[in-house]
């Protein structure tokens, strides 16, 4: 076994809390800046979902020193670009700039940690809610199958959970926000005792980290954050929950959410190699046996079944399954599900090495980018506590066996810890989807927590 | 809180240029390497002269198939073996064609460089084709086609090539078919292609990453095919239009609570005087964040997620399209915007600062678009497939760095035509096809979604 690199990195801490972050990187004359908030859609308080992703817009919209609509023109005349997203557990704001214009963002990102509401006003507000709702049109309710994750998040937890609601969230709570909420929500949670400084590219430490000083030094801690909504909850769910959409769609879909534990545990990292043997990669077995040998599954370029790395109760392993033209989504389904029961009668060894080779490349493909460094130095430290955890993830999934693998789908991937949401198609032309459960809904035990979440993009 | 108000001073950009590369000739192809030391990842692929603009008529699709048909077995293992050996390496395998070329091959870790170029020269020489997997294959694709239709963009995307170009261009069929080409063809047809335009030389093999101490000719000698004929020549593509003067096509789909629209023409061939003048003027319009289109419909109306425009500059001709995917009752309206815009910028042309703006982001982004491995390989694809000299990209970057503000003016009046304005609108017809009708588009048809 090859040696595995680590990537070098200091940490530092600004006396105002900041968490700072250097990582030199000399190949490319770039920069990666990235902020990532310890705030996200699961914070967000009853009648007001979605407010967390809005709100991320409005970060976009000018600050004390920066107009209305600069900061993407001044980035994008250094050069650079830009982006930032809201999941359930976190907000990142993000650039990549020629690496001489590393104060140019440093400024840019301090402004608007530090001065959102000297250009907050209800014209920004009014503007950017048209324009998140005309995002959750175009990525959700517009699209043939829009509606699923909204049907898992329902599903997989509870009422009252915060996961329980995606982060687009409802066109009525996004209506309702006020200048008001959004004054209340920066002054909770933006501060820079909240928030990690991700800094990794073509820049000298000592020079990084005077600059990131002479930019937010000024900015005032908070001192102490609201204690977030719990995410308790059982970590599985003690039933299957299933429910049956009606949409115009082309061809029969199923979704089937798994409980499965947060980021950062051993049971995460094994389920990562076991849904890499099961349906990572086209030589995985779900492909083999679905795609190849039956030809019920269409194809597609990602995993067949992935995990997400939320860090509340529990979070979610989703599998993806769309059916072939003719096939009956039910005959798709038991043949996902006999597979998934397969793993039981043992995994080889060289699965496990397949599994683990194309982790690790996958591994340093996002890693490979200054841009991709800098957000998961930002997702460990942030969501971990230890940017460091970032060079023991891959000595972590290597570590698994295939026992590992056999246990943890025995554990997670069974019939009464799954929801399964399928679309069929509805030949009378009704775009509306209409669901039907046809069962009870996501069971009554739950009492913990986690975070769940669609990726959304400011731009 | 005490901030720092002045956007701070910087110093110079470390200088850039496109990183070093070399060109051989071995075992009867191209070879093109760039050394970049440090690197973990590398490239190993091949680029060939096989795209959709390429195709004879009536077998639409075809190249993409066998792109794609080329990891479903070989002589000497099956599609799951071949999978298995590449991910077993790290290796990921990707395969695909666009209107000019076909590029295959893997994304791998250096250290395994040699056994992934061997497993590359596999699938090219030694794909079995058998009628089993080329049935499959191209089953998938049609519903693959189906499911990429029942989307909005695609579907819009699809309507408007069809209206730009007459039936008889291979451009008014997306390029990589649709369901009649690809079920009229067979599989004989498919393994003739396949023979005719990729297993003889004429290919390149590109080669990034830590190149040290790789044996470049021994790679080539894997992957050429060293004597063998040439490929039959293959003309280039009918680019007629199907009509001239504004028009409208819509369509209707009931029930959809937003519009997509797509406002444009035909465009002018990648190789061409005044590209860096148009491409530049188009960033104004519709390339970036800050472009007309974008402040017009998102930040000033709301209208939208967001709106975009430019050119798809192909070998032999190409599209002007301006998009944005709209709420319903907005639709004449959000036209009309879109339209003014283009109008504008065809008879007034862009103003310095503007002109400023769009070419210190062209500029300066050289380095980050070409910061990776993957990234510097498809920019060598490009070198190959537009024959371009080896100085392109630093000659690109000093052009953008010295072009006017009354070249992009010229290229404004010549190359946006208000005047030819084809429009394609996919949403709920009821909600504004009466306006529509009046908007001073052109004739509107209406045409019932088939999903």
């Amino acid at each position: 076994v090859a040696t595995i690199a680590r990537y070098p990195y200091t940490e530092h801490r600004l006396d105002n809390g900041l968490r700072v972050i250097i990582s030199e990187d000399h190949l490319a004359a770039v920069v990666a800046v990235n902020l990532w908030y310890g705030v996200g859609s699961r914070h967000e308080v009853e009648g007001r979902t979605g407010f967390a992703h809005l709100f991320e817009h409005l970060m976009f919209q000018g600050s004390a020193n920066v107009g209305r609509g600069e900061h993407f023109s001044i980035v994008n005349s250094c050069g650079g670009t830009l982006n930032g997203t809201t999941w359930c557990d976190r907000t990142n704001y993000f650039e990549t700039l020629p690496s001489h214009q590393l104060a140019t963002g440093l400024w840019l990102e301090a402004d608007r940690m530090g001065g959102l509401l000297d250009a907050l006003d209800q014209a920004n507000l009014d503007n950017q809610r048209a324009v998140v709702k005309n995002e959750k049109r175009q990525t959700r309710d517009n699209q043939p199958y829009g509606s699923w994750l909204e049907h898992m998040h329902e599903l997989c937890y509870p009422p009252g959970h915060p996961y329980h609601h995606t982060t687009i969230g409802s066109m009525a709570d996004l209506d309702a926000a006020s200048l008001d909420d959004a004054r209340a929500f920066y002054r909770t949670w933006y501060a820079p005792d909240n928030a990690v400084l991700s800094i990794v590219g073509d820049v000298e430490t000592a020079a990084a980290l005077d600059l990131v000083r002479h930019f937010f030094g000024g900015i005032p801690p908070k001192g102490e954050f609201p204690t977030p909504p719990s995410t308790a909850i059982a970590p599985r769910l003690g039933g299957e929950v299933r429910r049956t959409v009606t949409d115009r769609i082309p061809v029969p879909r199923a979704f089937v959410g798994y409980r499965s534990a947060p980021f950062g545990t051993a049971e995460f990292d094994a389920l990562q190699v076991a849904t890499t043997v099961l349906g990572g990669g086209r030589g995985s077995r779900l492909y083999k046996s679905l795609v190849l040998d039956r030809q019920l599954l269409q194809p597609s370029d990602g995993s067949v079944i992935d995990s997400w790395p939320f860090i509340g109760g529990a979070s979610l392993t989703i599998a993806d399954l769309p059916a072939r033209e003719g096939v009956a989504i039910e005959e798709l389904e038991a043949a996902y599900h006999a597979e998934v029961d397969r793993i039981a009668d043992g995994v080889t060894a060289e699965e496990v090495e397949r599994a683990a080779a194309l982790i690790t490349s996958q591994w340093l493909h996002h890693l490979s980018s200054v841009e991709g460094r800098a957000d998961a130095f930002g997702q460990y430290a942030t969501l971990l506590g230890d940017p460091g955890a970032l060079n023991d993830a891959l000595p972590r999934w290597l570590e698994v066996t295939a026992d590992d693998v056999v246990a943890v789908v025995a554990a997670v991937l069974r019939a009464d810890n799954r929801v399964v949401v399928t679309f069929v198609a509805d030949r009378a032309d009704d775009l509306d989807g209409s669901a039907s459960d046809t069962d009870a809904d996501a069971p009554a035990d739950d009492t913990a927590d986690e975070d769940v979440d669609d990726r959304e993009a400011a731009a | 809180v005490t901030l720092v108000s002045k956007r701070p001073d910087v110093g110079a950009p470390r200088p850039w240029r496109f990183p070093v590369f070399e060109r051989h000739s071995a075992a009867g192809g191209q070879v093109i390497t760039a050394h970049l030391p440090g690197r973990p990842l590398a490239l190993t692929a091949l680029v060939v002269d096989a795209g959709a603009s390429r195709e004879p008529a009536g077998r639409e699709g075809i190249a993409e198939l066998v792109a794609r048909a080329l990891s479903e077995g070989t002589t000497s293992h099956d599609a799951h073996e071949f999978a298995v050996a590449g991910e077993r390496l790290g290796a990921g395998w990707r395969a695909s064609t666009d209107w000019d070329s076909l590029r295959c091959g893997f994304e791998v870790p250096i250290g395994a460089l040699t056994a992934a170029t061997e497993l590359l020269a596999e699938a090219v020489h030694a794909a079995a084709f058998d009628d089993e997997a080329l049935d499959r294959v191209r089953a998938e694709r049609i519903d693959e086609i189906g499911i990429e239709r029942s989307q909005p963009g695609a579907r819009a995307g699809e309507a408007f090539a069809a209206e730009v170009f007459a039936d008889s261009s291979r451009y008014h069929r997306s390029d990589a078919g649709d369901v009649e080409s690809l079920t009229a063809l067979s599989n004989d047809d498919i393994r003739a292609y396949r023979a005719d335009r990729l297993t003889a030389p004429g290919a390149t093999l590109v080669l990034v990453g830590d190149l040290e101490g790789v044996d470049v000719e021994a790679l080539a000698r894997l992957v050429f095919p060293g004597d063998k004929a040439a490929s039959p020549p293959v003309t280039a593509p009918d680019v007629t239009l199907r009509g001239s003067g504004r028009r409208v096509v819509v369509v209707d789909r009931p029930g959809s609570v937003q519009s997509m629209l797509l406002v444009g023409h035909d465009g002018p061939k990648r190789r061409i005087e005044d590209y860096v003048a148009m491409t530049t003027m188009s960033l104004v319009l519709g390339g970036m964040f800050s472009s007309r289109l974008n402040l017009k419909l998102r930040e000033e109306k709301g209208y939208a997620y967001g709106a975009f425009g430019g050119f798809d500059t192909r070998r032999d001709g190409g599209l002007f399209v301006a998009r944005a995917a709209v709420q319903s009752d907005v639709t004449i309206p959000a036209l009309a915007d879109l339209v003014t815009e283009i109008e504008r910028m065809h008879a007034h042309g862009v103003t310095a600062d503007e002109l400023e703006a769009a070419r210190a982001y062209r500029a300066g982004v050289f380095p980050i678009n070409f910061a990776g491995v993957m990234a510097v390989g498809s920019g060598l694809g490009d070198l190959v497939v537009h024959d371009f000299a080896d100085d392109h990209f630093d000659r690109l970057r000093e052009r953008v760095l010295d072009v006017r503000k009354d070249e992009l003016d010229a290229a404004a009046a010549t190359r946006l035509r208000p005047a030819d304005l084809v429009t394609v609108v996919v949403g709920d017809a009821a909600g504004f096809a009466d306006e529509l009708a009046s908007a001073g588009l052109g004739p509107v048809t209406i045409v019932t979604d088939d999903p």
